[in-house]
């Protein structure tokens, strides 16, 4: 029976039954400290995957942060100040975001004759937004916006209703967001839009020349990528209850690309959730060191794009060939034994 | 007339590739475009597929004026090019190629095809079964699920020839076709380029290989430094003393 519902579909098992696992952990982990390492993790996989979208169409996007900080300001902003239920908030800052991302991508596609001129300017938007953040005193400068209000209980009938107090809640709210956005990167992947932008990626004259508006599907990934960003930001603000400009530096950028390469910028979902995993959990694993943690990360960021430039999940791909190889030196070593 | 080119100039910086060309192109003819290294052959066909602008000069296309359209609109016009180097979707499998190519195909709603209905999905796989399909015509049939970038040279040059044909070109722009094949791929090409144009695609090819475009052309013009120096047919061309000189020089 369960042949006939998967047969065809086998490809949503592996996911689906890893979604099964991840939503168990809160059964299992109850310190609230390797929670919130979780709720990071599934926050900086998004970040990985929507960096991920843009290098589809050969965008490399050094300022996503900045489209996160803005989903997180101004769901923050909406709900501090204008006092707007937060299960709207969310949404709206997505859309926020979506419309600043095409304001600043029509200015940027323009420059298509290279893919250089638009790392130059992502990386100054990613440089200059925490700057401009903390300048703008409605924004709440330097000091940040505090006490940002949780989502509002959910009332189930027969149920306790659900508060956004633990961060249990936060957990499951996050790990939907994180499936929706899946699901909706997904569509995209899948239809001939998708398409599309992996043959922008491949080849933008090719693709061109089958007919392909460059401007419109480049745009499409960015705006798309950004307000996604945004929708993940705005859960990210509501979640921390407090935002700092530092919260959105350079830095952080350069992690979002850690956890692509690290995890294989080939693997649009599985990639970065590897990366994030490893990159969110791996500074507690040295936790003595802490200080040195930014060095190992660029010596793991140099050894990686040195050895395995295709990812951890890269390494999948060269198994055939490892053990060929260790049947071939183990034949060899056999061999000068037999002749000693 | 399927494409005029009226007085076409294009500069980069202070020199002038191609220098106040025209010429007409008929409906289902094969024209060719030769001339020594650097004549401009390669920028014109780029300008009439669109990928840059010209300097000055107008193209007309089945009597419109296409030359201000960018590249992708000129290809749902009807003009298909195929590329010298690689250009190919390297690492995907050569059906995934034409696949790909099938862009311009698409009649279903967005929403239907993000939502992955039925619709969509029954249009996504017509479209998989016309481009093998067209992979059987062009012989390729055999090789469809290979990786392009473990094909050799021959079979990728016909790869992009399909490629340009998925997005039903009613004008076809060969750059280049026979270039460093041998004699065997040389004969497979010509033979699938005369059955194109007997399906009713004009084209437009530019070749170094005298053989390949004296026996396929019905028309031929020749480019030097950039102009327009001889028209006429294969024949006339042979004996044009201004054609000898380009190519061999004075005596």
């Amino acid at each position: 029976m369960f042949k006939n519902i998967f047969s065809g579909r086998k490809k949503f098992i592996y996911p689906i039954i890893g979604l099964i696992i991840f939503s168990l952990i809160p059964l299992f982990v109850h310190s609230p400290y390797y929670l919130d390492l979780f709720i990071m993790m599934i926050i900086n996989a998004v970040l990985g995957m929507m960096f991920i979208m843009g290098l589809r169409v050969g965008l490399i996007n050094m300022g996503i942060i900045a489209f996160w900080g803005i989903g997180a300001y101004a769901s923050a902003l909406l709900a501090t100040k204008y006092n707007v239920n937060v299960w709207l908030c969310l949404p709206i800052a997505a859309l926020i975001t979506g419309i600043f991302a095409l304001a600043l991508g029509a200015i940027l596609m323009r420059s298509q004759s290279s893919g250089l001129a638009f790392v130059m300017l992502s990386i100054v938007i990613g440089m200059v937004f925490n700057v401009a953040i903390g300048s703008l005193s409605f924004l709440g400068g330097w000091n940040g916006i505090p006490n940002i209000p949780p989502p509002n209980s959910i009332k189930l009938p027969f149920l306790a209703p659900i508060e956004f107090v633990s961060k249990v809640p936060f957990f499951y709210l996050g790990l939907l967001i994180f499936v929706i956005i899946i699901l909706i990167s997904y569509a995209f992947y899948a239809s001939s839009i998708g398409r599309a932008w992996r043959a922008i990626g491949m080849s933008p004259r090719l693709a061109e020349s089958t007919g392909v508006d460059l401007f419109k599907y480049k745009l499409l990934a960015f705006v798309l990528s950004a307000s996604l960003c945004g929708l993940i930001g705005a859960f990210y603000a509501h979640y921390q209850a407090y935002l700092l400009p530092d919260y959105f530096s350079m830095w952080q950028n350069i992690y979002v690309q850690i956890y692509v390469i690290l995890g294989g910028p080939a693997f649009a979902f599985l990639g970065p959730i590897v990366g994030a995993g490893v990159m969110t959990f791996f500074p507690e694993f040295i936790r003595n060191a802490r200080e040195f943690a930014p060095v190992f990360t660029g010596a793991v960021l140099v050894l990686l794009i040195m050895f395995l430039p295709e990812g951890l999940l890269g390494l999948g791909r060269y198994r055939g060939n490892v053990t060929r190889g260790i049947a071939k030196l183990s034949s060899i070593l056999e061999r000068k034994a037999r002749r000693a | 007339m399927i494409l005029q080119v009226e007085e076409l100039t294009k500069q980069f910086g202070g020199l002038v590739a191609v220098n106040g060309v025209s010429f007409n192109i008929a409906e289902s003819e094969i024209l060719g475009i030769i001339g020594p290294n650097g004549a401009g052959k390669t920028t014109l066909i780029n300008l009439i597929c669109g990928f840059f602008p010209a300097t000055s000069g107008k193209i007309y296309f089945n009597g419109q004026d296409i030359s201000r359209l960018k590249a992708n609109r000129r290809a749902k016009l009807g003009i298909g090019r195929n590329f010298q180097s690689s250009t190919l979707f390297m690492p995907l499998p050569v059906i995934e190629n034409v696949f790909t190519g099938y862009h311009l195909a698409y009649k279903t709603n967005i929403w239907a095809r993000l939502l992955r209905l039925r619709s969509a999905r029954d249009e996504e796989n017509a479209l998989r079964q016309k481009g093998a399909e067209l992979l059987d015509r062009m012989g390729l049939g055999a090789i469809k699920n290979e990786l392009t970038m473990n094909l050799p040279h021959g079979h990728q040059r016909i790869l992009s020839i399909c490629i340009a044909l998925a997005s039903n070109p009613k004008l076809l722009l060969l750059d280049e076709p026979v270039t460093g094949m041998n004699q065997n791929e040389i004969e497979t090409m010509l033979t699938l380029i005369r059955e194109i144009r007997n399906s009713g695609v004009t084209i437009t090819m530019v070749e170094h290989n005298m053989g390949a475009v004296m026996s396929l052309c019905d028309r031929i013009i020749v480019l030097n430094y950039g102009k327009k120096i001889a028209e006429g047919l294969p024949k006339e061309i042979q004996e044009n003393e201004e054609v000898i000189e380009a190519y061999l020089g004075k005596e």
